[in-house]
């Protein structure tokens, strides 16, 4: 019949159209190429978040990791071969980074895969990298399970991670505010997802065992796309709690805040640590409210990378270059990203070649300086050791927007985990 | 017990913001009998063109939400003009698949013309500060949304009991054939209904903007529960939506006060439990 | 004749597949697989009865979370899938009892509701779901018939080809199915409740019996997905997913047996090529979904069918 005829006419074409390129790549090269890494040009997967409220972190790691390719093909690329990056939409959704890797690594020639935000699409993804035969490296995604679990215990030696994990969330504040001995009861604001059981149930694990006489007073659990957290706001408040820990992130955690200053919280309580709170999205909705001493020097922040702690010529530089190329201050996910890149250019200098396992040997260990400081690529979970602080928004006239000011620090080596690493309890 | 009350009321403004949402929905619905799944996308446009004006443009507030129903009143005389008027005559499902289509466009359209990141403006110095209620601080914000959607609805109350144009939209939507028949314009009412429907969704959106962000996809997001709240309340039916709202906002507030582990389930149950004992919905008939 | 010849040709095609694609491309053709046995049974509930359902992917998801379990603890390929499915099929009847009296809104927005509840169960029941972060490392279990054979799974194309055996099988029985006195009777129900009624058809019976096989098309797709991807996550209940076979149905054709299957190829190929090259694939879709429903309500088939004469 004409239908089936045209039908498979269809297919045919499409599929033979769709798969010239596989096959065509799958044909040796004519002559071999002249670069010493044996291509023309290196091929960088990235993915993340591109839309919604959380859509800032994914932009961001694409910007991050463009700025860094833009930075090494204007010197002549990785020993002779050019850099490229493609960028991919993960929706948050495990089963849509997975289908994204595959064609990044099996279609287009994916060299390497970077970035994602959420946790759940990196575990996903992490697992089938030794498939692909591909390094991932998180640039974002905070669940100690990446480089605990995966990399650790199961041996996954294809993950690597140069943004520091929930530590950050969790380890770190307990360090700082076991030490505010007025602060007894904290309730807690979180998402309803790993990340936010994780960051909680370490939170409390860890300050638990300097300050036995704290309280868990209210824990509340904030799903994706929750646009009103009024009701997990008076949740938490009604039982009168010092302090708060909250981990809803990029536009939701606006949106918290915001809501959490309307609903008088900032009255209320004497702490509200938030520790995503020195990403660029964020100072910048709450400069006006920071100008005008809304806080009343309540809240804490934290980043993986904040822009204006460290006043190295790295830094600076790269702040001023970000800035530059896209009208934005850097936050993490794109400093990540632009390590990232920096981290496998220095591997592959130093193996000379793409193989899988030469680049993972010569990551273990590799100590790089980069405009978030001096990072430690550790060789038993591929875990970024660095330092950043904890700090305060404040309103400093260099800058147009909101930043973090009066740093707290605490050595790397004191909140970062380390083997054998017991298993996390989650508690809610 | 204090306690419980505040969150009565917290839930009573949630509630009312649903109601702002769900309203329109139920009108468009009981009138054309079309159940428009892109609401939550006109909310949604509600919501960036008021955060355009206000946000970036520095428009006076109440101007700027007033401008945004404008700019939406537009979109849904151009949505229902080309393009839902010609299916009237088809099958439900064809108006949900067609206002789905809508949904995926608007969620690419905004992303496009005001890119894909969350966005928030300063919030208007008039919002700021509480009312003590049980001595615990409730936002004068939250205040204003409660009166809002009170407003709203005593304002739909009495266009639609007592004018003439609330007579004739009822009559129209009883009996079409009939209406027609007396010689009423059904084309143009159902235009003027839709667009009526499509401002009150917008409105929704832009009183949101002093404390939500907005981003593609938050209409999508909604939808789902201004679904729930017209099927509870039945559809069509104006108390309904307003009973059902305030139903799924209180609710909701509980739940994550007293039953965090349930609380996503709880709403869908509820309206599941009310579809199987009354299909209709509480006030449907 | 030439029908017969056709449909040979594109068969023998699908079974060398492998030999002629990447790794990319046959991965992709497993989940047009799928989608097209997820779309063929939403469209005996829809193009056949005459019901539109949101919460397809409930039982997609119940079919998966089943056959992951099932891996879980007995590594064989078959008691997953057939696990999967059956488990998907109970949920069916259950919940279709529950909803098939209902009709036209009531009974989509009844669907969509059950489906969202499967959704945060997934989501909230970590111990037995595994929450967010759902099941992982589950095998892609051999194919075993105790005592007669054992085939290795672990390279894609063995597992290709056990989707493809196990689809072809399927359409076959839909096909059979639809062309049965039961498939006419549902072309009834759907034309005419009261005139079905009059006739002495239990309309609802006839209901159910069609919403119980459109959830077990639905868990056959979703129990192959978790040897595939060795994980299985929420989002496979959410009610977006719910809307894949209504949209790959509507662009392939709802009044068409072939509808479905044709639909579910254009539509993944579309979003496939759209996503490489640009962000802004809803847009697309959207545009698409707009131009079939003013225009081609009898989808990409019926169109082929005005060119080509009677189908």
């Amino acid at each position: 019949m004409k239908k089936w005829l045209g039908i498979i006419s269809l297919l045919f074409i499409f599929l033979v159209s769709v798969s010239t390129p596989a096959l065509a790549q799958k044909a040796p090269a004519k002559k071999p190429a002249a670069k010493p890494l044996g291509v023309e040009v290196i091929k960088f997967g990235g993915m993340g978040i591109m839309s919604g409220p959380l859509s800032i972190c994914g932009r961001v790691i694409m910007m991050g990791a463009q700025l860094a390719i833009e930075e090494i093909n204007a010197k002549g690329g990785i020993l002779g071969s050019k850099c490229e990056l493609k960028f991919m939409d993960d929706e948050l959704k495990p089963a849509v980074g997975v289908k994204n890797v595959r064609y990044l690594v099996n279609e287009w020639g994916a060299n390497f895969i970077l970035g994602v935000d959420s946790s759940g699409v990196a575990m996903a993804i992490g697992e089938i990298m030794p498939e692909m035969d591909r390094i991932y490296i998180s640039t974002h995604a905070s669940t100690d399970r990446l480089t605990e679990e995966l990399v650790w215990r199961k041996g996954i030696k294809h993950i690597f991670r140069t943004t520091v994990p929930t530590y950050q969330e969790a380890i770190l504040p307990a360090m700082i505010f076991k030490d505010f001995t007025h602060i007894k009861r904290w309730a807690g604001i979180n998402c309803d997802y790993e990340y936010g059981y994780v960051s909680w149930s370490l939170f409390k694990e860890t300050l638990k065992k300097y300050r036995p006489d704290v309280e868990f007073v209210a824990s509340t659990w904030a799903p994706f796309w929750t646009m009103d957290f009024t009701p997990h706001i008076s949740a938490a408040l009604a039982a009168n709690p010092d302090a708060i820990f909250s981990t809803p992130w990029g536009g939701e955690g606006v949106q918290l805040i915001r809501q959490a200053l309307i609903m008088g919280a900032f009255d209320k309580i004497q702490l509200w640590w938030h520790p995503t709170g020195a990403t660029t999205d964020f100072l910048e909705a709450v400069t006006s409210e920071v100008r005008a001493d809304k806080f009343k020097g309540k809240l804490w922040v934290s980043g993986r990378y904040i822009h204006n702690w460290l006043q190295t010529p790295e830094n600076k530089g790269f702040v001023e270059r970000f800035v530059k190329r896209w009208a934005m201050y850097p936050f993490h996910p794109g400093q990540g990203a632009y390590d990232a890149v920096y981290f496998v250019k220095a591997a592959l200098e130093k193996t000379r070649s793409l193989k899988t396992s030469e680049v993972i040997k010569a990551l273990e260990g590799m100590e790089l300086t980069t405009p978030a400081g001096h990072k430690y690529m550790r060789p038993e979970d591929h875990q970024a050791i660095y330092p950043t602080p904890a700090g305060r928004p404040v309103h400093d006239p260099a800058y147009p927007i909101a930043v973090v000011g009066d740093f707290k620090m605490v050595p790397a080596k004191e909140y970062f985990r380390h083997p054998p690493f017991e298993p996390i309890k989650i508690s809610k | 017990m204090e306690t419980l009350a505040f969150q009565g009321l917290v839930g009573l403004s949630l509630a009312m913001y649903l109601w702002l949402l769900a309203a329109g929905l139920t009108i468009v619905f009981g009138v054309l009998g079309v159940l428009n799944f892109a609401h939550g996308s006109l909310f949604m446009l509600g919501a960036y063109f008021a955060f355009t004006f206000y946000g970036l443009w520095g428009v006076n507030f109440w101007l700027s939400i007033i401008l945004s129903l404008l700019t939406v009143a537009v979109v849904g005389y151009l949505m229902e003009r080309l393009f839902l008027r010609y299916i009237y005559h088809l099958d439900h499902a064809y108006q949900l698949l067609l206002t789905f289509g809508f949904i995926l466009i608007f969620d690419d359209a905004v992303k496009m013309v005001w890119g894909g990141v969350a966005k928030i403006p300063a919030m208007p110095s008039f919002f700021e500060g509480t009312v003590s209620f049980w001595q615990r601080p409730f936002p004068i914000y939250n205040l204003f949304i409660i009166g809002a959607g009170i407003l709203v609805a005593l304002v739909l109350w009495l266009l639609f009991e007592k004018t003439w144009w609330g007579r004739i939209v009822r009559a129209s939507a009883s009996d079409r054939e009939m209406a027609s028949a007396i010689g009423v314009n059904i084309p143009i009412l159902f235009t003027g209904v839709f667009v009526f429907g499509a401002m009150l969704g917008a409105l929704g959106g832009a009183l949101g903007t002093p404390v939500r962000v907005v981003a593609p996809g938050i209409g999508a997001a909604m939808i789902i529960q201004a679904f729930i709240i017209t099927v509870i309340g039945g559809l069509g039916n104006l108390k309904g939506a307003f009973v059902g709202a305030i139903i799924v906002g209180v609710v909701s507030a509980y739940g994550i006060l007293l039953f965090p582990v349930f609380e996503l389930f709880l709403i869908f149950v509820i309206m599941a439990v009310v579809l199987m004992v009354k299909p209709q919905g509480l006030f449907g008939g | 004749m030439k029908k017969n010849l056709a449909l040979l040709v594109l068969i023998i095609f699908l079974f060398l597949l492998p030999i002629l694609v990447g790794k990319y491309l046959l991965y992709m053709t497993i989940h047009i697989l799928l989608l097209s046995l997820f779309a063929l049974g939403f469209n005996l509930l829809f193009g056949y009865t005459g019901l539109l359902s949101f919460g397809q992917a409930g039982f997609y998801a119940v079919g998966a979370y089943a056959c992951a379990k099932v891996l879980l603890v007995v590594p064989s390929l078959l008691a997953g899938i057939f696990g999967g499915l059956v488990v998907a099929g109970v949920a069916a009847l259950v919940l279709g009892i529950l909803c098939i009296r209902h009709t036209r809104i009531y009974f989509s927005m009844l669907t969509l509701s059950f489906g969202m509840m499967i959704f945060s169960l997934a989501w909230k029941w970590r111990d037995m779901t595994g929450g967010d972060d759902g099941l992982v490392g589950i095998p892609r279990a051999p194919l075993e018939i105790p005592g007669l054979l054992k085939l290795n799974m672990t390279p894609m194309e063995n597992y290709y080809y056990v989707v493809l055996i196990f689809s072809l099988l399927a359409i076959y029985l839909f096909h059979r199915l639809v062309n049965s006195p039961l498939g006419l009777t549902l072309r009834g129900i759907r034309d005419s409740e009261t005139r079905a009624a009059c006739v002495g058809i239990s309309v609802v019976n006839y209901r159910l019996l069609s919403f119980t096989i459109a959830g077990v098309y639905a868990g056959l797709a979703g129990a192959l997905l978790p040897p595939l991807e060795n994980t299985v996550t929420p989002p496979v209940a959410h009610w977006s997913h719910s809307a894949e076979p209504v949209l790959a149905t509507l662009l392939g054709g709802i009044y068409s047996f072939s509808g479905p299957i044709v639909g579910a190829f254009l539509f993944y190929i579309i979003k496939d090529i759209i996503v490489r090259f640009t962000e802004y694939w809803l847009i697309c879709l959207g545009v698409i979904v707009l131009i079939l429903v003013l225009g081609f309500r009898g989808g990409v088939v019926s169109i082929w069918e005005r060119k080509g004469g009677q189908g």
